[in-house]
């Protein structure tokens, strides 16, 4: 079963980011094939940081660990970067840039969809 | 964005080991006690499900939902116990409470075993409510025809 995930959470504002990050993995873990769409503030947990709240896990490091995950599809909203003024190359995994128009016909491609 | 999760197509072909009329649902609810209407509305739905006869695998409570399976609040006296309805729907149905251990710790909601893992003296965990891994949420999504999911943002 193949499941796109939509994170559209800050990185550090909550638990929320890291907590719907650990489902992706899980469900790649048990063999669910998950992409991972970044959406709206989601697109900020790309952001290449070096540094993080003492308090945070790394998010950026989650978001790395996708990889070593199988989880290669990462989706990225074009309007997202946008209201951020950002730019793909410059974040820190490559990702696959999809205009907001295109977005439901990525969802069709997946049997489930799991929004955060 | 609501937090909903579902079949990109409604009109997929149920799978054969079901019925032709019945399915089998998993629910994610995200919501917490506090946002009244969110968290009724994934109790409602639960029950809608196994009263119309369909199979409901395992209800899985993650973020801000791990506070259902408290047993030491308190409802006000003219609002709903959220938690003693997920009990009871529970017991009649026999259905699987599972709530994600790891953001359940995090919040104080603990059963026997984990207090005395950790030495805290007393557990919270209200009864008919069991704590699993995440893999569980992704075992559900695995087994079910639909996966619903309640509460977020």
């Amino acid at each position: 079963m193949s499941c796109l995930v939509t994170l559209s959470h800050t990185p550090y504002g909550s638990q929320d980011a890291k907590e719907s990050l650990d489902v992706a993995l899980v469900l790649s873990a048990f063999e669910q094939k998950p992409a991972v769409l970044f959406l709206d503030e989601g697109v900020l947990q790309l952001l290449p940081t070096s540094q993080t709240p003492s308090s945070h896990k790394h998010i950026g490091k989650i978001v790395s660990a996708l990889e070593m995950y199988d989880i290669n599809e990462l989706w990225v909203e074009q309007e997202s970067l946008d209201r951020f003024s950002l730019v793909a190359d410059h974040l820190s995994q490559t990702v696959n840039v999809i205009a907001r128009g295109q977005i439901a016909q990525l969802c069709a491609q997946y049997d489930q969809h799991l929004v955060f | 964005m609501a937090g909903f999760l579902y079949m990109s197509d409604l009109n997929t072909a149920v799978s054969p080991t079901v019925g032709s009329s019945s399915l089998t649902y998993a629910i994610v609810v995200r919501c917490g006690p506090h946002q009244q209407s969110q968290a009724l509305s994934a109790l409602q739905f639960a029950k809608e499900a196994l009263l119309q006869g369909h199979k409901v695998l395992r209800v899985f409570f993650y973020q801000q939902g791990v506070h259902i399976a408290s047993r030491l609040r308190v409802a006000p006296q003219d609002e709903l116990n959220i938690t003693a309805l997920w009990q009871q729907v529970s017991l009649d149905y026999e259905l699987e409470l599972g709530v994600c251990i790891a953001a359940a710790l995090q919040s104080g909601i603990v059963d026997r075993q984990e207090s005395s893992r950790y030495e805290l003296g007393s557990d919270s965990l209200a009864s008919q409510f069991t704590l699993v891994g995440l893999g569980q949420l992704a075992a559900a999504s695995a087994e079910c025809d639909r996966l619903v999911s309640f509460g977020g943002n």
